[in-house]
């Protein structure tokens, strides 16, 4: 599992997540996670390349994401495949975390 | 059916007493033995010629069913077992069974977490959070039985008729 992050103007923090969100891909962006949501407040998750996404890379996405919230920053998730947006939907992260396939709608979403 | 390439091959024994021998997969009870489970979906994804999208659900029902089973079943503790087979009795259907020897716990018909927001942590790391709701959401199917020591899921996937078979052999 692969993460690297990138800022955007109008202090957008984009994260780039790559790989399996399996057990181990979350084990193993969990931390780096955490550190982000530490900082950003406007944060873009980017899951295009996002191929497999389970409970606990849910839980991965999740918590860092109601950090965020909880100092009044936002947080947008970014074109995940059909499969992965399934998984969101199912478990409600949808909810919380609003899905956009437009690059431009997600940045409008965190302004 | 040809053996699975795995980086365990220990891991993986022909089932016993079927008439058509089965790939297993079994895992220690151990969040880290579960590195083997995407390698071995992988290869049978190969063999039956699973199409993408149920190759997820597959991947996903596994993955929550035998995390749930060392989480929780085991409570983490080390030295205990996990057994998978893989079946295709038929050309369209495709099973998997997770044996283990864990206290009773049906996941066909426990409780969901429905009292908690979605942003719980708490949620996803209890019996009847997230895991179980998604596995009875992709999978084809689910059966639980109870064994004398132990528990067992059926996991059932229908696959296309129209999917060719990398290896009909």
């Amino acid at each position: 599992m692969e993460l690297s992050t990138h800022q955007m103007d109008g202090g957008v923090t984009r994260v780039d997540l790559d790989g399996r969100m399996d057990i181990a891909g979350a084990a193993s962006v969990d931390l780096k996670m955490n550190l982000i949501a530490g900082s950003a407040n406007k944060l873009l998750i980017d899951l295009q390349k996002v191929t497999f996404l389970g409970s606990m890379g849910l839980r991965s996405i999740v918590l860092p994401a109601r950090a965020v919230r909880s100092r009044g920053g936002k947080v947008v998730l970014f074109a995940p495949n059909e499969m992965v947006e399934a998984v969101l939907k199912t478990s409600g992260i949808d909810a919380l975390v609003p899905v956009h396939h437009d690059l431009a709608a997600a940045i409008a979403a965190l302004q | 059916m040809k053996p699975v390439r795995i980086s365990s091959p220990a891991a993986i024994m022909p089932a016993e007493n079927t008439l058509k021998p089965a790939p297993r997969l079994i895992l220690k009870s151990q969040l880290d033995d579960m590195a083997l489970l995407w390698p071995w979906v992988e290869a049978l994804a190969v063999e039956y010629a699973i199409p993408s999208a149920t190759l997820f659900g597959v991947h996903l029902c596994l993955e929550e069913a035998i995390s749930n089973v060392i989480r929780h079943g085991y409570r983490g503790q080390p030295g205990n077992t996990i057994t998978v087979d893989c079946a295709s009795p038929a050309p369209r259907e495709l099973f998997f069974t997770v044996e283990d020897q864990a206290p009773p716990f049906d996941p066909v018909t426990a409780s969901l977490i429905e009292d908690e927001p979605v942003s719980s942590p708490a949620d996803y790391l209890r019996p009847g959070g997230r895991g179980i709701l998604l596995m009875r959401s992709f999978a084809g199917t689910l059966a639980y039985q109870r064994l004398a020591a132990g528990n067992r899921l059926t996991i059932g996937f229908a696959l296309p008729a129209d999917r060719l078979p990398s290896n009909p052999g």
